[in-house]
């Protein structure tokens, strides 16, 4: 089966020639699968939000390949890339992103808008995604007035509406209080058994990581190592790893 | 070292800084231009011809005017300045400076800014002052007298006008800022604007709204009834139903779009009516100046220009072109140029006093007059035969007033041909003269006319109600109307245009975030720009729409003034939307560099 992601060899340094240069990735590589959730882990400084720019195509490699339904994304023109975006990626990120002038509803609608779906197409999909998120009462107000966790919940419907290839959340529980995380990550382990969405999380939180199938850490700019949790329960495959995080950390 | 402090910051947001300076180099620049006008009395003498005080008083109402707009404008310009101002005064407070310190820094650097701006604004102004005069006085071969470009009085009223509202900002900007908490300053981005509105109360608003509009509306045109009390009145329910009309009609439109999913889900559409609906509750105030400003503008520049109706009207106020009383000058080369339709000449006698026509010369060309009357309100003329027969005995004045020395005699008397053959004078002649076309042959007509006043100044009253001399009065009067027309419309154009931008350019901080957001979730930079020009498309034109409706009622104003104000109304909107477009083009092409080029 062919994968969703296959990342080859990426890396990507900052800094003209003959200056002072950085490298933030130092060739990484790895593979998601169909169906998989996959989190990647790492302490600040660690290159996971560059490498999470680069596989959501806002920015790109220096070197290597990334590929999403087998389509080269490093060699896309800049409209190329944001109609990419929009057919096969669907993003969470820490601070919601929601745009404040548009009500719930209009915000899941826009990724729709945007691909030139029919008026009469959305409505159905809208409260298809929104009763699944179980935010059908909220969908006529705006971010200003809804929580935290509902705006995550929107957000979330957002990039799910359009039946995106993959899910990139960015720190999706960041900004969210210990109950809304814990139920946003149950919304999205249970999209993802049920529905078979692909999802891509990065974040430095070990509970968040814990509903992953799979964690990749990266340190320095490299993949150190993974931990699979195979067919362990949540709790178990926590505590490996906590313990995976104790060893790492020395 | 606070200070040091306060100009890295400046340094440090170059762009900003110059979207506030240009704003308020605009309001003071256009200020002044208005100012230059209104402040000297001579100009306003010498070129005004309605009577000083009612010019006066309507200068008046037009400096209460500005200093509103302005006002209003400087507020906007004052809580730009201190959003991007207050998250580093809040990190100045952090970091352990006193509150009092603090509230200095910032009243001080309100003031200098303020007086560097409007120090700019000024000297600028002179420039443009200048400029726009000499193209205007050039553009329309106008004359003006006592119009200086550099003008103390305006520019010592500007300066205290503008460092009073800058005091009053700085006071108030150190006081909001020395009262909020740190941690406020430190993380306040936007605050949530409330949204709902009673939909009773907005039908409420809109209908009320249109009344005050009606009512002003109405106040235009009945000036005859209520003289100078029209102005007051429209100004203020013109103002205000224009607030009412933006505030409750238009949001309602844009909910009803919103509300209707065919319409709304299209592309990008739903955030253009989005953020229109945001902006529109935000800029309600605005609007309703630009909108004003816009009637304003285009008012003072159609009906400078419709003047020329003026001169028309002096066309068509006398019957001949031209006349010929003396036989002292040669004027054969001048008569050779003209394009003669006809010439006509009376013999006359002048005894003791009377005055005595040969009936025969008269007989052969009835002599004519042109008569005044209301067509439909407006003001006419139509030609008549001046009936000279029947009053043999005793002539009418307006016969008497065909010859030179009509004004001195006692009487005149029309006599047959012997008769005035046996009268002991000298024969005197008058030759009427008619051309093919006046405008054309009107510069050799008036050289004509300043040749013989030249060579017999004695009959230069006579002159006087000749077609050329009327013509040339009119010509002067419209100088002044259409020079102060075009300029003070093109004054309050600036204005209003760099209001308009300064307030879309200001928002761009917070609409950058809202592009980059679209941006991730896939929306094309095409896409995204055509978006942002329908909305700034929009805000601009619907208060130019207003602004047009306003223009074509209050038109009605200068009815008493003009003839025909509504005369060729198309130059004066064509200049103004090519003017308009302009600004539009420049506002979008910055935006578009501070928000989805960036």
């Amino acid at each position: 089966m062919n994968p969703v992601m296959n990342v080859e060899e990426i890396t990507k340094t900052y800094g003209k020639k003959g200056e002072k240069q950085y490298q933030a990735l130092k060739g990484v590589s790895f593979q998601v699968q169909r169906g998989e959730f996959v989190a990647v882990m790492g302490a600040s400084g660690s290159g996971k939000s560059t490498l999470l720019n680069i596989l959501s195509t806002l920015d790109r490699p220096t070197s290597g390949r990334v590929e999403i339904n087998r389509k080269d994304i490093t060699q896309l023109r800049k409209n190329q890339m944001a109609d990419f975006r929009g057919r096969e990626i669907g993003f969470i990120f820490q601070e919601f992103n929601l745009l404040d002038n548009l009500t719930a509803r209009e915000n899941i609608a826009l990724p729709l808008t945007l691909r030139g779906i029919s008026a009469k197409r959305i409505d159905p999909l809208v409260t298809q995604i929104a009763t699944k998120l179980d935010i059908m009462g909220i969908l006529d107000q705006y971010p200003v007035s809804i929580s935290g966790g509902q705006k995550q919940r929107v957000a979330a419907a957002r990039a799910l509406v359009h039946e995106p290839s993959i899910l990139l959340a960015d720190e999706p529980t960041g900004a969210l209080d210990s109950n809304s995380a814990r139920e946003l990550l149950q919304t999205m382990a249970k999209l993802n058994q049920d529905e078979h969405v692909c999802v891509l999380m990065v974040t430095h939180d070990p509970f968040s990581a814990s509903y992953a199938d799979r964690i990749l850490f990266i340190k320095d700019g490299k993949i150190s190592h993974q931990i699979v949790k195979g067919n362990q329960t949540r709790r178990f495959f926590y505590r490996e790893l906590l313990d995976a995080l104790g060893t790492t950390s020395d | 070292m606070l200070f040091k402090l306060a100009l890295t910051g400046i340094k440090s947001r170059f762009k900003d800084y110059f979207v506030l300076f240009s704003g308020l180099m605009a309001a003071s620049l256009s200020f002044y231009m208005f100012l230059d006008l209104a402040t000297n009395p001579q100009f306003l003498k010498s070129n005004v011809n309605l009577g000083y005080h009612y010019t006066s008083v309507i200068f008046g109402f037009g400096i209460v005017l500005l200093a509103i707009i302005t006002f209003i404008y400087m507020i906007y310009a004052n809580r730009f300045l201190l959003s991007m101002r207050q998250r580093d005064y809040g990190m100045f407070m952090m970091l352990g400076a006193r509150n009092s310190r603090i509230a200095l820094l910032i009243f001080l650097e309100t003031l200098i800014i303020g007086i560097i701006g409007t120090l700019a604004g000024v000297i600028l102004g002179f420039g443009v002052t200048w400029l726009v005069a000499k193209m205007i006085v050039k553009q329309l071969g106008l004359t003006i007298t006592n119009f200086n470009a550099i003008y103390l009085p305006a520019v010592l009223w500007t300066f205290v006008f503008f460092i009073c509202l800058f005091l009053l900002a700085g006071a108030w900007n150190s006081h909001k800022l020395a009262q909020s908490p740190v941690i406020k300053l430190l993380n306040e981005q936007q605050k949530p604007i409330s949204l709902k509105k009673h939909p009773v109360l907005t039908a409420i608003e809109a209908i009320l709204g249109l009344v005050l509009l009606a009512i002003g509306y109405w106040a235009m045109a009945a000036f005859q009834k209520l003289m100078l009390w029209s102005i007051p009145i429209a100004l203020v329910t013109i103002v205000v139903g224009s607030f009412f009309l933006f505030d409750s009609l238009l949001i309602s439109v844009i909910d009803w779009l919103r509300h209707r999913h065919q319409i709304l889900y299209h592309r990008l559409r739903p955030f253009t009516l989005g953020q229109l609906k945001f902006r529109l509750r935000d800029y309600t105030r605005i609007l309703t100046c630009v909108s004003i400003l816009f009637a304003l503008a285009l008012g003072a520049i159609t009906v400078g220009i419709n003047f020329n109706t003026l001169k028309e009207q002096a066309k068509a106020s006398t019957y001949y072109d031209g006349v010929i009383t003396t036989s002292k000058v040669d004027l054969h080369k001048e008569l050779s140029k003209l394009h003669l339709k006809k010439k006509i000449d009376y013999q006359y006698k002048v005894v003791s006093h009377q005055l005595y026509v040969n009936e025969q010369t008269l007989a052969a060309n009835p002599p004519k007059t042109q008569i005044f009357y209301l067509k439909n309100g407006v003001q006419s003329y139509r030609t008549a035969k001046i009936n000279y027969e029947s009053k043999k005995g005793q002539s009418s004045e307006e016969f008497k007033f065909l010859f030179p020395e009509g004004l001195v005699v006692t009487s005149s008397h029309v006599v047959p041909a012997a008769q005035f053959e046996r009268l002991k004078a000298p024969i005197k002649n008058v030759t009427y003269l008619q051309v093919h076309d006046f405008d054309q042959d009107y510069p050799v007509l008036k050289k004509i006319m300043l040749k013989q006043q030249r060579a017999d100044p004695s009959q230069t009253d006579f002159y006087t109600f000749t077609k050329p001399v009327v013509y040339q009065l009119g010509l002067n009067i419209e100088s002044g109307f259409t020079f102060m027309g075009i300029f003070l419309g093109l004054a309050f154009m600036m204005m209003l245009a760099s209001m308009l931008m300064f307030k879309v350019l200001s928002g761009a901080p917070s609409d950058k975030i809202r592009y980059q957001m679209l941006s991730k979730i896939g929306a094309r930079r095409s896409l995204l720009r055509r978006s942002m020009y329908q909305e700034i498309g929009l805000l601009f034109l619907l208060p130019g729409l207003l602004g047009v409706v306003h223009v074509l009622f209050g038109l009605q104003f200068f009815k008493s003034l003009i003839p025909q104000p509504y005369h060729e109304i198309w130059i004066p909107f064509l200049i103004f939307i090519l003017l308009y477009g302009g600004y539009y083009l420049i506002t979008i092409k910055l935006y578009d560099h501070l928000v989805i080029k960036s």
